[in-house]
């Protein structure tokens, strides 16, 4: 047997050809209904996730608990090939607001790390439904009207990412 | 696990891959088709030309893809686009500036009401490259529309805006 050909096939091909098989079956249900690849695109999530990052959505977590505040998750439009990367900053029931640029949560300001530039962001207080998240990118340095945040059906998340 | 059960799963989860495949790729004619029309008017849109006469042809080959009275919602404060006149009147005005544009069409659902008339949910993705700096930035958006059957040829008949977050 030549060095190329036990190199390319190993000691048992038939082996090999199982082990591939394998690889390409886990490979197949992993990265299609558990861990999700995506790229980052655009700045609204700066400075956590800069564009052009690649990433990982975990799309099992929520089926052992709830999204929770400060989960950075990946939420579906039509489908799950375009996603919008957003931190949940607002649970189902709660009164939402910003004010001055200052994240209010049931008139509450809420104290938020991530978030390095602040626009004086003011938008009226909306309230979550029952099944409703409050999201939003942790780049307030943008302008309001640039930035797509808002409340989102549960239905719509997708997942969290990994790193 | 015993090396017939190893075999077993190997052939279990091959099977639902080409299944899965299989379901993809070979939809109904009319589902093909309904694609084939919506993937035709992106190349349309991303051939769009800003040189003169071009543009009013673009348009109305533009205009080719959407019914008579068709309804555009683009969502809150915007008003509803009516017909199909006024949409191709828009569309060789807004050439120049959407030149610089690439429109994708991801994500796409379609659900076949009957032999004339389809629900389609889809992802639109435009892509723009800023000139001056060389960036691209990348604005997406959800769209849930309705096609018919017109003169034998899948047209747009309405294109709703979905609030993905509201």
């Amino acid at each position: 047997v030549s060095l190329t050909r036990r190199l390319v096939f190993g000691r048992n091909p038939r082996r090999t050809l199982i082990r591939i098989l394998v690889l390409a079956g886990v490979s197949f249900v992993v990265f299609g209904w558990m861990l999700t690849p995506i790229r980052v695109r655009g700045i609204s999530m700066e400075p956590a996730y800069r564009d052009g990052a690649l990433n990982l959505v975990n799309r099992v977590v929520y089926r052992f608990r709830s999204p929770a505040r400060g989960d950075v998750v990946a939420i579906r439009l039509a489908g799950p090939h375009v996603l919008y990367v957003k931190r949940i900053v607002g649970l189902p029931g709660e009164r939402i607001a910003f004010v001055n640029g200052n994240l209010q949560v049931n008139g509450t300001a809420l104290a938020e790390p991530y978030v390095l530039n602040r626009n004086p962001w003011d938008v009226p207080e909306v309230a979550c439904g029952p099944r409703e998240y409050f999201v939003v990118g942790d780049n307030r340095g943008m302008r309001a009207g640039d930035h797509d945040f808002g409340r989102v059906d549960a239905r719509r998340i997708l997942g969290t990412l990994v790193f | 696990m015993t090396r017939r059960a190893q075999a077993g799963l190997i052939v279990l989860v091959a099977v639902a891959a080409v299944g899965s495949w299989i379901w993809h790729t070979y939809a109904s004619p009319e589902e093909r088709a309904v694609r084939g029309r919506l993937d035709a008017l992106a190349a349309e849109f991303n051939a769009a030309t800003t040189d003169g006469l071009g543009t009013a042809i673009r348009a109305a080959r533009l205009g080719q893809y959407f019914t008579e009275k068709v309804v555009v919602e683009l969502g809150q404060g915007s008003p509803p686009i009516h017909g199909r006149e006024t949409l191709v009147g828009m569309a060789a005005r807004l050439q120049p500036r959407t030149a610089a544009f690439v429109l994708e069409l991801d994500d796409v659902t379609i659900q076949l009401v009957d032999a004339a008339r389809a629900d389609v949910a889809l992802t639109v993705v435009i892509r723009r490259r800023s000139m001056a700096s060389g960036e691209e930035s990348l604005d997406a958006r959800e769209f849930s529309a309705e096609m018919q059957k017109d003169g034998g040829e899948w047209r747009i008949s309405r294109v709703v805006a979905v609030d993905t977050l509201r």
